[in-house]
């Protein structure tokens, strides 16, 4: 698959010979530098951009039939929440456009705020929220309608460093109960490592997938195996995938 | 005490913020007036040339149909202003979805900024004669161009990641545009209305100055031209006092409207 660009009267190959299988439940992370298109990856796969050659077939169907019947969750860098609205609002949402029984809405809001820890901060709007309880919020907002995939845009690069390990678990967590299959784009290595079956290694200009490397380290994962030497030599293969 | 009973106090710290915030320009009105009139009566001016304010507040409470010429001129205004704040965002919410409106229309929304009002007014009589309707039309299009500019800028600052979001969700045009663009494009909107409600006072009493026989505009014309200084003041703090809270009143809607929502977190 490829994808490529028109600027200025130049074409742009953003994405190039990109060819990938993700098996149901499996939680991958796109691993790469700023301007391999990882983004445009997760765009093209969702449908909201067309590839310029090549397929995306998603659960049985085109691309465009999975959007159809709602198979997305996004969830992006910054939580892009809407100011007006509250935290349950927000996670309202998605229930307001999917098929989604409106009498369930509210009931169903508060269940996924009260799984993150939000349950007293529902009525809060998003600038009196912190940044890791606003992604909070942006997750269980892609969660809402149960779709079968979640796409992750870097979503822990704008948090601290304690916040952001905290997450991780949480999402973790959330993907070992709900059986999600999860494409997680992220240019930390530690993060890719910790969190995901596979990490597929992207290089720049134009985005190509360069190495997919299997984790090999024991679910379920806790913050203690960062400092074990599986961990440490798990990252080693990463960067050198990266930098070859 | 209840806490309700205890909130709606006004305790001694209240008085002293509300005279911190009024008590300067306040007290800086009385020093103009008082220097106003003593120099009127000090120097002899001619009430013609000059009114003391007293002789204008005078003015004021004997004016009787000052109610009904005000009255007229806020009903032509509100008007044109509700007719194009219809049409006005109507128009902005098809720019903002449409290439061919925005390259077709929005640079004729813009010519018809340049083209002075006045000068549209003696057409406008012809058209649609002397009576209201003239003014309200007048009020309209003095209007137009802050309401439908304000308001496409804001219907395209929603923010791009909620758009690809209700995208992925295959959401319908219609619950995009009341879902995410309009509430995002308020603060614009409101600013935009803020601007017009100041316009199209504008807009009813030039209108009311070509050959009408009522309204603040006609007072203001017919005073000036009899030399009736004392009313010409009159009606101009009357509308300076319209301007004034129309503006107070559109950011208290502002405020309202967008409780939650503040200009740092609209682009995070």
């Amino acid at each position: 698959m490829g994808v490529a660009f028109e600027a200025r009267g130049r074409v742009v190959q953003a994405i190039s010979d990109v060819s990938l299988d993700i098996v149901d439940g499996e939680f991958v992370a796109l691993l790469g530098p700023t301007g391999c298109g990882k983004s445009t990856l997760l765009r093209v796969v969702s449908d909201l951009q067309p590839p310029s050659n090549g397929t995306v077939m998603v659960r049985g169907a085109t691309a465009a039939d999975a959007r159809r019947r709602n198979d997305f969750g996004f969830v992006f860098q910054e939580a892009a929440l809407m100011p007006w609205r509250t935290a349950q609002d927000n996670v309202r949402l998605p229930l307001e456009v999917v098929d989604f029984p409106a009498a369930d809405r509210e009931a169903r809001c508060v269940e996924l705020l009260r799984r993150v820890g939000m349950e007293q901060f529902r009525h809060a709007y998003p600038n009196e929220l912190s940044g890791g309880m606003k992604q909070r919020v942006a997750i269980v907002r892609a969660l809402s309608w149960n779709p079968s995939i979640l796409l992750m845009d870097e979503p822990f690069s704008a948090l601290d460093e304690l916040t952001k390990n905290q997450l991780q678990d949480d999402l973790l967590d959330i993907w070992s109960r709900e059986k999600k299959t999860i494409l997680f784009v992220t240019h930390n290595i530690s993060e890719a490592v910790y969190l995901a079956d596979r990490v597929v290694v992207m290089s720049a200009h134009p985005g190509r997938i360069k190495a997919v490397i299997d984790v090999q380290l024991p679910r379920p994962r806790i913050a203690d195996m960062r400092e074990t030497l599986e961990f440490v030599a798990q990252m080693r293969a990463v960067r050198e995938a990266l930098l070859t | 005490m209840s806490d309700a009973a205890r909130k709606n106090q006004v305790t001694t710290r209240d008085v002293r913020l509300a005279f911190a915030r009024f008590g300067p320009p306040a007290l800086i009105l009385a020093a103009l007036l008082l220097a106003w009139e003593l120099a009127v009566r000090m120097l002899g001016i001619a009430a013609w040339l000059l009114p003391a304010p007293s002789a204008i507040a005078a003015r004021f409470f004997r004016t009787q149909d000052l109610g009904y010429h005000t009255g007229l001129t806020l009903l032509e205004a509100g008007l044109g202003f509700a007719i194009s704040a219809v049409l006005g965002i109507a128009l902005a919410a098809g720019i903002a979805n449409s290439r061919f409106l925005e390259r077709g229309i929005f640079p004729y929304v813009i010519v018809s900024n340049a083209v002075p009002i006045i000068a549209i007014v003696p057409l406008l009589n012809i058209w649609l004669g002397f009576g209201i309707a003239t003014k309200v039309v007048i009020a309209a299009i003095i209007t137009f161009f802050p309401i439908v500019t304000n308001t496409t800028r804001g219907l395209k600052a929603a923010d791009e990641r909620i758009l690809d979001l209700m995208h992925s969700i295959n959401a319908t045009r219609r619950q995009i545009f009341f879902k995410v663009q309009l509430p995002s494009a308020l603060p614009f909107v409101f600013a935009g209305f803020k601007i017009a409600a100041s316009l199209a006072l504008v807009g009813a009493v030039v209108g009311e100055f070509y050959g009408a026989d009522r309204g603040l505009g006609y007072l203001v014309i017919t005073a000036a031209t009899q030399l009736r200084t004392d009313l010409l003041f009159v009606a101009i703090f009357v509308l300076a006092a319209i301007g004034i809270l129309t503006f107070t009143l559109f950011g208290w809607l502002e405020r309202r409207a967008l409780r939650g929502a503040d200009a740092v977190d609209r682009r995070r």
